[in-house]
């Protein structure tokens, strides 16, 4: 164990009275990055569990590869199927020429790959510029730089639209990190999920570079709306006109932000969180619960001049950002609420608020992003009242 | 309160001011500071109100009853606000139209009253003039800070004046839009507020509560 | 001291009344109110035809700049001479001399259920439609015409858009449009007022041949052409599509379209 023996010789600069005490955060990242963390609880209660922090994030991490996996094939489908008629130049088509891959959009390692140059670029500056951040923070506050941000860069790079300059790229992230998590001390203390924050930051922020119909695809002259732009602009009967039905948008080879589009992707992401316990079930019936039945309503209510009014669940469920934020946001345990009453709430708030934003809202075509901030403020809130009614009830049996 | 002409002025500019310090103000600090020129005139309207409504307040203190106190000091300031509302109408009606309803709402700011509450009643009128003006200044100060940051990130212009080219009009800038919405003054004073307490920590808040640390090495 | 004996005076002995007191309590709150009220009403009786100015002079700064007539510096009650304004009877196409144009109020108007209609079929989502509005001519020197200014509003995304059009003699080139109240999200559909968006509709036609509108607001060319079409702002498809339906709508069957036929036709 060459490493370890590294490690152990290097701990005592940066512990406490050490050289480099105040780079601890750096050795403490690096050295948890490779081997379980050393740390132990010193104080009461006590729980024993294997799963620690870092495993959790690195469970997360590892249910996106789907998500990460069919996004990158569907960026490079889209644009490859967008270049047959539209002519695109730059560096990645140089790179794929050079190395004689071929622009094909049957071929799916093609695809792959052409995807695979759109979302490297846009990940590795998240990584660097939310990374820097984390440093800086962890080193002036001296906490320890947390494995959540693994988490965190993944979840932001794939909500992006491939096209996402990459300057916009590192101001969301660094909004993001430290709007949405520093100022509030760091991981586990954030009552924002950090990747919507720096997401939403960008949306408002830069509103031409991440709504409208020429980003989902980044070939120039291309446009192409999202299914539920077209929805909200055109009718949702106009989807099938468009050669978008209930499938392709179920297996994700729709236009979309990176990682968001495959609602299968996201599933198996989802069921891998569920099974290994990362992911609170609660949560997700009540979302599920809340999106149903609202949506329900709505059908049955009816609108003449509001065609979103239509839309199944079903529907409401393969487009946009649902199945994604469904997957990895709404169960993120920091931000959700923390009690199991309040889990269904939490998740039916949610559910809710997405068809509300959608539907009502002519602004903004995709409610996700905003519906799950919005159930992040009111997390607290939702934990404060299901306690006070517990210790009532309890007042009362013991009266 | 002895202090001098000097330090009722100054120290409502980072020592005690009215937005970082004592957090008043907000609701008009958010609306006004997406273009610089329109900060600066709600500022001096601020400022102007301020200072004279203490010095009125101060001049009729020792007949102000106590019961209906308030309710007097509010009258004095609404007048005043009347005043200054109609004086911008006739002379800046380019601006009194972008402030619109924010002038009215000087009335609601708590620095004028909270002013004539805790100043003006127990002082001498030139001095409740006098720290009218610097609470005013205060206010404006950062007024004038959140709006350089807006308008310029927000519009690249500052005054109006165009600083960086944006897209939209041929050049390289491209603005960021939610500094234009209101929200983002709560971002831009947050901001500020954690800056100047980094700079003069004896400003920041004692703890309520520590969260135990639980873990170590 | 023959002053000793005397009793102090009425001013002197209500200063020196405990302020508590209900008599004076009643006092003060009185006279407060009776002097700021005075004060409040002689400031805004004074100041009020300066205001009344600055309001026209905003309202003809508007106009001349849709006719292209404004720079700044420019005097504008001087420059707004130019313009000869009628009261249009929408119905007929026709001027009315039923009120004096200088004091004719069209806001005002369409809340007058005597002089406005409830709309059914109310594209522009403006609720009730005046039957009369304030338009100006602009004369050539001969006194031959050379632009109408017709004022039009409708609703966008978050809020109605008033402004004005301004149309060429033949009543069908566009030499402008501008819109002078709004509040449209900044960035986007705030971008109605860019001075590049703007310039696209110089020289826009609203009708075809056959006299049918064909004048949109789109992304793409309609099939008409592309001198009938002004592309769409960038991001902000809702404000586009307002503006779209409330020109189409003021310059439909329940607009302009009688009077604009009667400018062709060279009766004006």
């Amino acid at each position: 164990m060459g490493i370890r023996n590294f490690f152990d010789r290097i701990e005592p600069h940066f512990t406490n009275g050490g050289k480099y005490e105040k780079f601890f955060p750096i050795y403490e990242m690096v050295e948890s990055f490779l081997y379980t963390p050393k740390t132990v609880t010193k104080v009461a209660p006590h729980a024993r569990s294997y799963v620690d922090m870092k495993r959790i994030m690195t469970y997360v991490v590892i249910a996106t590869i789907p998500c990460i996996l069919i996004g990158l094939y569907n960026v490079g489908f889209q644009t490859n199927t967008a270049m047959e008629v539209h002519n695109s130049s730059g560096w990645r088509v140089w790179l794929l020429d050079l190395l004689g891959v071929g622009f094909d959009p049957n071929n799916p390692i093609a695809n792959f790959l052409h995807g695979l140059l759109y979302f490297l670029p846009i990940y590795i500056v998240t990584l660097v510029v939310g990374g820097i951040w984390e440093v800086i923070f962890a080193t002036v506050r001296g906490h320890e730089v947390n494995e959540g941000f693994l988490v965190t860069s993944m979840l932001y790079a794939l909500i992006l639209p491939p096209s996402a300059p990459l300057w916009q790229v590192a101001l969301g992230i660094s909004f993001g990190v430290v709007i949405g998590k520093e100022v509030f001390g760091g991981t586990g203390k954030n009552f924002l999920n950090p990747a919507l924050t720096g997401r939403a930051f960008l949306y408002f922020a830069y509103p031409a570079q991440m709504s409208g119909e020429t980003i989902w695809t980044p070939v120039d002259g291309f446009s192409g709306a999202t299914a539920l732009s077209v929805s909200a602009s055109e009718g949702f009967s106009e989807l099938a006109a468009r050669g978008i039905d209930w499938t392709s948008a179920f297996l994700g080879t729709i236009q979309g932000s990176i990682g968001e589009t495959s609602t299968l992707a996201c599933l198996i992401g989802l069921s891998f969180l569920l099974i290994t316990k990362i992911a609170n079930w609660r949560l997700v019936v009540g979302c599920l619960g809340g999106m149903i039945g609202f949506s329900l309503l709505l059908n049955w209510v009816g609108s003449d001049s509001n065609p979103m009014f239509a839309m199944p669940w079903y529907w409401h469920l393969v487009t946009g950002g649902f199945a994604f934020g469904l997957a990895f946001m709404v169960t993120e345990p920091v931000s959700a609420s923390h009690t199991n009453v309040g889990r269904y709430i939490y998740g039916a708030l949610i559910g809710f608020m997405v068809v509300m934003i959608r539907v009502i809202n002519p602004a903004f075509p995709e409610g996700m992003m905003l519906a799950i901030l919005f159930g992040n403020v009111f997390a607290p809130l939702i934990d404060y009242f299901v306690v006070q009614a517990n210790i009532k009830r309890r007042a009362k049996r013991n009266a | 309160m002895a202090q001098t002409p000097k330090e009722l002025i100054l120290d409502p500019m980072v020592d005690n001011n009215p937005i970082t310090l004592q957090v008043l103000g907000i609701c008009s600090a958010l609306a006004v500071t997406s273009s610089l020129q329109v900060a600066f005139v709600m500022a001096l309207a601020v400022t102007a109100v301020t200072a004279f409504a203490s010095m009125f307040i101060s001049m009729i203190r020792n007949q102000i009853p106590g019961s209906i106190r308030i309710i007097v000091q509010m009258v004095i300031i609404a007048s005043l606000v009347i005043v200054v509302d109609q004086v911008l109408k006739a002379y800046a009606f380019e601006i009194s139209k972008t402030l619109s309803v924010f002038v009215g709402l000087i009335i609601t700011n708590c620095i004028v009253m909270g002013r004539a509450e805790a100043f003006a009643m127990k002082n001498p009128p030139i001095a409740s003039f006098i720290d009218g003006i610097g609470n005013g200044l205060g206010y404006g100060l950062i007024l004038m800070l959140v709006g350089v940051i807006r308008e310029l990130f927000g519009s690249g212009s500052l005054f109006g004046v165009t600083i960086l080219e944006t897209v939209n009009n041929g050049g390289w800038y491209v603005p960021n839009g939610l500094l234009l919405l209101p929200p983002s003054a709560f971002f831009v004073i947050g901001l500020l507020i954690w800056a100047f307490r980094a700079w003069k920590p004896e400003q920041v808040e004692e703890r309520d509560y520590k969260i135990q640390v639980v873990e170590e090495h | 001291m023959p002053d000793e004996n005397k009793k102090p005076g009425l001013l002197r002995r209500f200063l020196d009344t405990p302020p508590d007191s209900v008599g004076k309590t009643v006092v003060v709150a009185v006279t407060l109110c009776l002097v700021a009220s005075m004060i409040v009403s002689a400031v805004a009786v004074s100041l009020r035809p300066v205001q009344e100015i600055n309001k026209l002079k905003d309202k003809q700064i508007n106009i001349l700049q849709v006719a292209g007539l404004y720079s700044p510096g420019t005097d504008v009650t001087e420059a707004f001479k130019v313009f000869e304004p009628h009261v249009l009877e929408l119905a007929t196409g026709e001027f009315t001399d039923q009120f004096d144009v200088n004091t004719f109020d069209d806001r005002a108007a369409a809340d007058d259920p005597e002089l406005s209609v409830e709309l059914t079929d109310d594209p522009a989502s403006i609720g009730r439609q005046a039957k009369f509005v304030t338009v100006y001519l602009l004369r050539n020197e001969d006194g031959s015409l050379d632009k109408v200014i017709l004022p039009l509003h409708g609703y966008g995304l978050w809020s109605t858009l008033y402004g004005f059009i301004a149309v060429e003699e033949n009543a069908n080139d566009i030499f402008g449009l501008q819109f002078y109240s709004h509040a449209e999200t900044p960035g986007l559909g705030a971008e109605v007022d860019n001075p590049r968006w703007k310039s696209l509709w110089r020289g826009k036609k609203l009708y075809d041949e056959n006299d049918v509108l064909q004048i949109t607001v789109a992304k793409t060319a309609p099939p008409a052409g592309q001198e009938f079409h002004v592309d769409a702002l960038a991001g902000a498809t809702l404000t586009s599509n307002g503006v779209d339906n409330l020109v189409r709508f003021w310059m439909g069957k329940a607009g302009y379209a009688p009077f604009l036929e009667s400018v062709k036709a060279g009766e004006i």
